[in-house]
């Protein structure tokens, strides 16, 4: 209290200022409406600018939270466009179509999802050796499961063949026993893409009959015939094609539209009804 | 501060109100508010010299507020005094003769200090004054060089000479 009295003592002329301006100045604002119009917007402009700017510290706080957001986002429209590519052939099929004219609303009946994409980011890459591994930070408890394709927004990444509770291992397109149901778009043979040289740089396209006009720069795209991995998704561009000698087939090219070295966001891709057309697979065998 | 320096002061404040509020206010609605005569500030420069300062703050600030009332601007009036009683210290501060004031000179009057220290010293009083009231009359400082500085150099150029009168005719010593 003393030291408040000696403050007083050595500042009472501008403490004194002070409380007669706040004073006056509520007075002005409060009974003079052209200073209190101006006050008013002064305040509200200040206002809007202060939330302004909190909002923008907030979305800048909330960044993490919102790329994972957009990540999950992604891998939801990446499968609905995958299954709506595995609908579009039900749709266009004879029986899809009767079906369809029949059962008129229950198309929905029809248009059976397919594919869930867990989305994942490469935390272990091998490129060096002949059997190169992929390590992504999602594993069994997030729903991944082995043999499992594993994609990326632009192209084909490996197959998972390992899963612990939250990593799974994969086989990059790098490694010998990775083959991928692939075609050119826009013709109905499909082929295996698989690493058949020793440039990483380069895959190699199989099976493709020898009369199709294949030319470089034709996109390579997953088959409607994979398991692992969404039909149409791209797979990688012709480079160059050539017969081989005393055969009918064509010996492709591919540069991998995802280059091995350097991917990171990742979707893992889950059939939902690979386990049943393995089963069916199995069956054909035995039928044999 | 000796002896008889309230009714000398008492006096001041009730005719500069009468003259301000009753008169002169008058004259600043004719004109629009662009010539403003404020005499008021007077009585704020002729308190005793030695008053202390937070004393002089609140009667500055009060003498405003009782203009106000008769020109209906609660608040400018007594922004103004207030500012104008502080400002009034430093403005005697920077003016003091040599050795400072001791109190043998009760006001800051001409009878004491002469015409040419007293025309510095309410010059510098009253720009500061009419400063400080036209910026809170039109507070934003977007009116500064189209409003607030020419009303104020005009209200500065009618004010003076009617001070300057208003102190060689009465003269004042206490």
């Amino acid at each position: 209290m003393y030291s408040l009295y000696r403050l007083f003592v050595r500042q009472g002329g501008l403490i004194t200022l002070i409380i007669t301006q706040v004073i006056s100045f509520y007075l002005i604002t409060s009974q003079n409406s052209p200073q209190q119009e101006i006050a008013q917007r002064t305040w509200s402009w200040y206002a809007n600018w202060a939330l302004e700017w909190r909002n923008r510290l907030w979305d800048y706080l909330a960044l993490r939270d919102e790329n994972l957001r957009l990540k999950m986002e992604n891998a939801r429209l990446q499968a609905e466009l995958a299954n709506q590519r595995a609908t579009d052939i039900l749709r266009r099929d004879t029986i899809g179509h009767l079906h369809l004219s029949e059962q008129g609303k229950d198309a929905q009946k029809v248009s059976r999802p397919q594919y869930v994409f867990i989305s994942g980011r490469v935390i272990g890459n091998t490129l060096s050796g002949r059997n190169n591994w992929l390590i992504i930070n999602r594993g069994a408890k997030d729903g991944v499961r082995p043999n499992s394709g594993v994609i990326s927004r632009t192209g084909v990444v490996g197959v998972v063949r390992q899963v612990s509770d939250h990593f799974a291992l994969a086989m990059s397109v790098l490694h010998p026993q990775t083959k991928i149901s692939a075609a050119v778009k826009g013709y109905n043979y499909y082929g295996l893409l698989f690493w058949g040289e020793d440039d990483p740089n380069y895959l190699t396209l199989s099976d493709i009959p020898y009369h199709l006009p294949i030319h470089r720069g034709d996109t390579v795209v997953v088959s409607n015939y994979s398991l692992l991995f969404p039909e149409g998704h791209p797979a990688g561009i012709v480079d160059t094609a050539y017969r081989i000698q005393g055969s009918s087939f064509l010996h492709i090219r591919v540069v991998p539209t995802q280059p091995p070295a350097g991917i990171r966001e990742v979707y893992v891709v889950i059939n939902r009804y690979a386990e049943e057309l393995e089963r069916l697979k199995q069956a054909m065998s035995k039928e044999q | 501060m000796k002896g008889n320096w309230f009714f000398p002061n008492l006096w001041r404040l009730l005719s500069l109100l009468a003259i301000q509020g009753l008169i002169l206010s008058g004259i600043s609605y004719n004109t629009d508010g662009y010539v403003s005569i404020l005499l008021y500030p007077l009585f704020i420069l002729l308190l005793p010299i030695l008053i202390p300062i937070p004393l002089a703050i609140v009667l500055g600030f009060l003498m405003g507020l009782l203009v106000d009332t008769f020109t209906g601007t609660i608040g400018l009036h007594a922004s103004a005094g207030a500012f104008s009683a502080y400002a009034r210290v430093l403005i005697l501060e920077r003016f003091a003769p040599q050795g400072g004031y001791t109190g043998k000179e009760p006001i800051a009057a001409p009878v004491y200090f002469g015409w040419q220290w007293f025309l510095s010293v309410a010059g510098v009083f009253f720009a500061v004054h009419l400063l400080w009231y036209f910026s809170v009359a039109y507070f934003a400082p977007a009116y500064f060089f189209s409003k607030i500085l020419p009303q104020m150099l005009l209200s500065w150029l009618s004010t003076l000479p009617v001070v300057v009168v208003l102190v060689w005719l009465f003269n004042p010593r206490n």
